[in-house]
């Protein structure tokens, strides 16, 4: 899985990039030699709309990126990313200054917690992680890191295409792949992951639309 | 046309006909739209009508409905045409009445009729209209009456044909209601080879997958993911009596029997990434067999020496060849970029081919490196050879929902069968019946 490791290398490294951004000013000096190469640059496209202060990235990095790579409207997981890529922009960047320093259980559940967004999507038959993720992804850690008696769950999904037991083992993958991108902050051992394959869609239908909503790891934590 | 050289006119014609059928796919296209209109009844397409592959025969009316069930069954195996009772004139008289069997040649080559006898056997005349030459069967009553008249449809296969008959066998698949909700159910049923008397072995929140046939018929191999998360079963059919064979860290998936039924291939990812394995069901050895950083799944058995598997180790789904035992892999196919899920019988293969964005069942002997593209669908997958390589169950999408369908290995008849409601997804065809 060659191919898989160099695809999340860089993803690491703009992990990490914007974790110094917004972190402690050790991080900032660790990658300070990072930010120079072409990885920042993918960030500042990422960025988009363009937000005032640092913080506001990790609100945002994640959701305006997830809206429009999916083009996806209805699931669960969509209206969420749907507003918080939308109207409800700029109320949210104000709001994720609050919520980076808010990696608690409470914003599980708080519609305006970056962690309440539990659903990554993935590319046809790829189980790499889309740059935009990685902040969610992180952020997920962190929550993980900071209360290390919670588990949580990653399960795995694949869409219709395909034969059936090869979606189980795609859908391993990609729960692996958030799993091994959340074990830097070393939580790895609170993490289960599951391949249900293309066995649970959220959605029916035969088009790509549906398929993107299929291709997908959900985040679940035991008790919330 | 010569019977005796039937079997090897199909085969001389190479892919030939995959072409030829080419044309009749819009006609079969619209035959669907014009058929899902009612759901009831029972589909029966043919790819193509002209066809002189197809061997006449004529079933004349007898008994309990065994003449229905025989004719279906000939007709599904895409080698037979089944001749209307108005071409028969002057009318046949009944089974033990005299019969001038050479007046019918020009409409049939075969002519069949049947009598329940005593103490509830079965009996059954073929007649070849060519030489009057007769030739009699008697099957022994069943608990389940269709199975006596898929026994002599098999007797009458075999003489015609000179290949074993594959209709007295059963089918296992999953079906699943309230997919893509809260509360999906899953059950895995057994039905017989044409879709009747369905009845499911387990029922289940959490889905159920791979269902795989011992050889010797009496256990199926499963994947449940009851506990939330994967795990094999062997589920013996006239005991339920189940045992869990593996359910270790990660997958626990795609079950397989060796030919000698005393091994389980799987895909396991124990050890962080899928890799085939195999595992003594008796003492649950564990061996693996594949050590490589891609997926690798789906693995079947061409010999007692020799798995066939899928793999993405080339950058896309393809299948490969590996001994038993464990060494190099060697890959199968390179026509495409997704190639899998192949299941083996009588030194045929099948598999779910990728081609323009559809995925389709394709179908090829051993050893020959051509393939025929079988079906026609946008999402056609599982395909599972009959134990005599005659004919291939798989699913595809018809009204949204995942149906069963029977495909002959010529293509040349199509059948969706029947089954209970809901989506139906991965039959998986039995071995021959022993009881």
């Amino acid at each position: 899985m060659t191919t898989k490791t160099l695809l999340i290398i860089p993803m690491l490294i703009s992990l990490l990039a914007l974790g110094a951004c917004s972190q402690t000013q050790k991080d900032k000096g660790a990658i300070g030699s990072n930010t120079g190469n072409g990885t920042s640059k993918n960030i500042g496209k990422g960025k988009g709309g363009g937000s005032g202060t640092s913080s506001g990235t990790i609100g945002r990095g994640g959701a305006p990126g997830v809206s429009s790579r999916d083009g996806r409207g209805g699931s669960r997981g969509g209206s969420r990313g749907g507003s918080a890529g939308g109207g409800r922009n700029g109320g949210n960047g104000g709001n994720s200054a609050s919520n980076t320093g808010d990696i608690t259980l409470a914003g599980l559940n708080d519609p305006n917690n970056l962690l309440s967004q539990r659903i990554i999507y993935f590319d046809y038959d790829k189980a790499s992680i889309r740059p935009e993720y990685m902040v969610l992804i992180n952020t997920h850690a962190k929550l993980l890191a900071k209360y290390p008696n919670l588990k949580m769950r990653l399960e795995g999904h694949a869409d219709e295409r395909g034969s059936r037991e090869y979606n189980v083992a795609l859908s391993e993958s990609r729960a692996q792949s958030v799993k091994s991108i959340m074990g830097i902050e070393g939580v790895s051992g609170q993490i289960k992951t599951i391949g249900y394959g293309e066995e649970l869609p959220v959605v029916t239908g035969h088009d790509q639309k549906s398929w993107q909503k299929n291709r997908r790891v959900e985040i679940k934590y035991d008790g919330h | 046309m010569n019977k005796i050289s039937y079997k090897e006119k199909i085969y001389k014609k190479g892919g030939g006909w995959v072409f030829n059928i080419y044309p009749y796919f819009f006609t079969l296209a619209l035959s669907l739209l014009f058929m899902a209109s009612n759901a009831s009844a029972e589909l029966e397409l043919h790819i193509s009508k002209t066809s002189s592959d197809e061997i006449p025969i004529y079933i004349a009316n007898f008994a309990g409905g065994a003449s229905g069930i025989i004719a279906a069954d000939l007709k599904r195996s895409g080698r037979f045409k089944i001749v209307p009772h108005s071409q028969m004139k002057p009318r046949i008289s009944p089974f033990g009445g005299s019969l001038n069997a050479g007046a019918y040649q020009k409409v049939t080559d075969y002519i069949v009729r049947g009598k329940q006898v005593g103490g509830g056997d079965l009996q059954i005349e073929l007649v070849s209209t060519s030489d009057n030459a007769k030739t009699y069967f008697r099957i022994t009553p069943n608990i389940n009456r269709r199975r006596v008249a898929h026994k002599a449809a098999d007797s009458i296969y075999e003489k015609v044909t000179r290949r074993k008959g594959a209709f007295d066998t059963r089918l296992a698949y999953v079906t699943v209601i309230n997919k893509a909700t809260k509360n999906p159910t899953f059950r895995l049923y057994i039905a017989d080879s044409d879709g009747y008397n369905p009845q499911a072995i387990l029922s289940s929140r959490k889905p159920i997958m791979s269902p795989a046939w011992s050889p010797d018929g009496s256990e199926l191999a499963y994947v449940s993911f009851e506990t939330n998360s994967s795990a094999v079963y062997v589920q013996n059919i006239f005991t339920g009596d189940k045992r869990k064979i593996s359910a270790r860290e990660g997958i626990n998936g795609a079950p397989a029997w060796s030919p000698d039924g005393t091994q389980l291939a799987l895909s396991l990812s124990v050890n962080g990434n899928p890799e085939i394995y195999t595992i003594n069901v008796r003492t649950g050895h564990l061996q693996q067999i594949t050590h490589s950083s891609a997926i690798d799944t789906e693995p079947v058995w061409q010999s007692r020496g020799a798995i066939i598997f899928t793999s993405n180790r080339g950058g896309s789904p393809q299948l490969y060849r590996i001994s038993s035992r464990g060494g190099k892999a060697q890959r199968l196919t390179f026509n495409g970029k997704y190639n899998s899920a192949a299941d083996i019988a009588n030194n045929k293969m099948t598999f779910v081919t990728g081609r323009r964005g559809a995925f389709q069942i394709a179908l090829k002997s051993i050893g020959s490196s051509g393939r025929d593209i079988l079906s026609n669908g946008r999402q056609d997958e599982s395909p599972s050879l009959s134990p005599n390589g005659a004919m291939v169950a798989y699913t595809t999408l018809r009204g949204g929902e995942n149906t069963l369908a029977v495909i002959s290995d010529n293509g040349k008849s199509r059948q969706f069968l029947k089954s209970p409601a809901g989506d139906v997804r991965e039959p998986a065809w039995s071995p021959y019946l022993h009881q």
